[in-house]
């Protein structure tokens, strides 16, 4: 019998959830004692969400403090990753060892900080910087711009080679056969991906509480130990109205970018 | 295009990002005490810190942690832990997911196409598609916070927090997937008699199902650098060492688990890029 690539990876994902399911401990997957009371209160505030005025201002400013840090750190994460795309790219370079040389230690480099979570580089930096909303924008920015580099100099990388060899051969240099060659042809790749992080970046700055940073995520520690579920819901209201207008404007805004 | 005449869309939105990211970088600026930032005041608190970790670790005769073969066998069974919970949460988004999707999509949902009588169907459309907006853009470690507070801690409770999350983003990218895909061979199976559901047996699975792998194995990279930061409310894996280590200052401890959690992501890494070029 002939197994196709793709059955056997299914195979392979199955095995290894059913493995973990075996593994796992499910009998520490009870409720805790007070648990079924603990999930009455949840419900309980779902449907008795707490739209006072009072309590409306804190949720406001909550979202306003989320989206500062959100956007000036994506900011932050796109002014150090478009550099930094171009140098990973490697096309810069004329000499073939130097290309290789820095896209591999370039790619390394971003691989390594990448695979660190941004709210671990939040706890990392809090414990140098101490806990100000600077060390939340680095702690987001620093991961997120190493996945923009990466992701811009893939794309810089997989553009037709057509345009490019009719630039070179026309005398440009590697530099404008970047800003005239490679970038117009990719910048809207680029817009589009950046703006999907952009979504991503807010996300993640609501919880940047992790360390005692305000916004969303706050309020709602706040809010969960005063056992005040009608609150709770609120903000996961504010947090889900914020995060659903950005992804539209971003698919407006790749839409608009396609045609 | 209503803008076209006077400002394009694109150009429109990276004027409003930018006037929205000066704002901010002014109220984040503002709020940081940038003083004391700048004044060498944090340096010098940072040398400090490393030189009392430094003399800390001479005086206390101790072996650092990063030294003792122990430390080292703890920290790989916490990510073993760690990668169980990355898997059951992936594999239980995975599943929902894939049970679910065809409701979630709306050719199928709106024209008839659904296993489901017509109201209904459309009930269920909007439904899911609530549910996958909910569950997709409030956050895991918001989920962890809730989960936790009616369940015990564990293994668990962290891969349910993930897998929330991770249902919202799966389901709702294959139901797009159905939804962007080339709607004549769902056509003429419909014309040749298919019933909806062999219609979404034969004509959607085939089309859903690659992307779906595929979907799963780059989410699974995420849920794995995620797994740790979940870990430290749901108290387990290496979260959980991570949160108790650095709390008691034991910051050689926290180099063994830094190294491993990098260890263990780049593996990670480099399995699903292998897996996903097996499949395609």
């Amino acid at each position: 019998m002939v197994v196709s690539g793709r059955s056997r990876v299914a195979i392979i994902l199955a095995t290894a959830f059913l493995a973990s399911v075996y593994i796992a401990d499910w009998n520490r997957a009870i409720p805790r004692s007070s648990g079924f009371s603990g999930i009455n209160e949840i419900l309980r505030g779902f449907l008795q969400p707490d739209f006072s005025q009072d309590f409306l201002i804190v949720a406001i400013k909550a979202t306003w403090t989320t989206i500062t840090f959100g956007t000036s750190a994506i900011f932050l994460a796109l002014v150090i990753a478009i550099p930094l795309s171009f140098v990973a790219s490697g096309t810069l370079f004329r000499s073939a060892v130097a290309r290789m040389a820095s896209i591999t230690l370039v790619r390394f480099l971003l691989a390594l900080i990448r695979s660190i979570h941004e709210l671990i580089w939040a706890w990392l930096l809090a414990v140098l910087f101490g806990f100000s909303p600077i060390t939340g924008v680095l702690a987001l920015a620093i991961p997120y711009s190493a996945i923009l580099a990466r992701v811009f100099s893939d794309f810089l990388n997989d553009v037709p080679n057509a345009p490019l060899r009719a630039l070179r051969s026309s005398g440009a240099s590697n530099v404008q056969t970047l800003l005239y060659g490679r970038i117009p042809m990719v910048y809207k790749d680029m817009l589009s991906y950046g703006f999907y992080r952009f979504e991503c970046c807010l996300r993640s700055a609501a919880v940047l509480s992790f360390i005692g940073l305000q916004g969303i995520g706050y309020q709602i520690e706040v809010s969960m130990q005063d056992l005040y579920f009608g609150q709770v819901w609120v903000l996961i209201y504010f947090l889900i109205f914020l995060i659903v207008s950005v992804d539209w404007w971003g698919s407006k805004l790749r839409r608009s970018l396609a045609n | 295009m209503r803008y076209s005449k006077i400002i394009s869309w694109p150009l429109f939105s990276l004027l409003i990002f930018c006037l929205l990211a000066s704002i901010s970088w002014a109220v984040v600026l503002n709020d940081s005490n940038l003083g004391a930032f700048f004044s060498g005041s944090t340096v010098t608190e940072v040398v400090d810190n490393f030189r009392q970790i430094y003399y800390s670790y001479i005086s206390s005769q101790s072996t650092p942690a990063f030294l003792s073969y122990e430390s080292w066998y703890n920290a790989l069974f916490l990510s073993f832990r760690t990668l169980l919970v990355s898997i059951l949460a992936i594999g239980l988004a995975g599943l929902v997911a894939l049970i679910t999707f065809a409701s979630g999509a709306r050719n199928l949902a709106m024209e008839g196409k659904s296993p489901l009588k017509k109201p209904f169907a459309s009930l269920v459309f909007y439904l899911l598609r609530v549910l996958y907006t909910v569950t997709r853009s409030v956050p895991e470690l918001i989920w962890a916070m809730l989960i936790v507070f009616t369940m015990q801690a564990g293994i668990v409770a962290g891969a349910l927090a993930l897998a929330i999350h991770n249902f919202g983003i799966l389901g709702r990218l294959c139901s797009e997937v159905v939804e962007n895909m080339d709607q004549r061979s769902i056509r003429s199976l419909r014309s040749s008699g298919a019933s909806s559901g062999q219609i979404i047996l034969y004509g959607v699975f085939p089309e859903v199902l690659p992307q779906l792998l595929t979907y799963i194995l780059y989410r699974w990279e995420v849920v794995i650098r995620t797994t740790v930061v979940v870990g430290f409310i749901a108290a387990e894996g290496l979260g959980r060492q991570f949160r108790l280590s650095m709390s008691w200052f034991h910051y050689d401890e926290v180099i063994v688990l830094l190294t491993c959690y990098v260890a263990l992501v780049l593996i990670v890494d480099a399995v699903s890029g292998c897996l996903r070029k097996m499949a395609s």
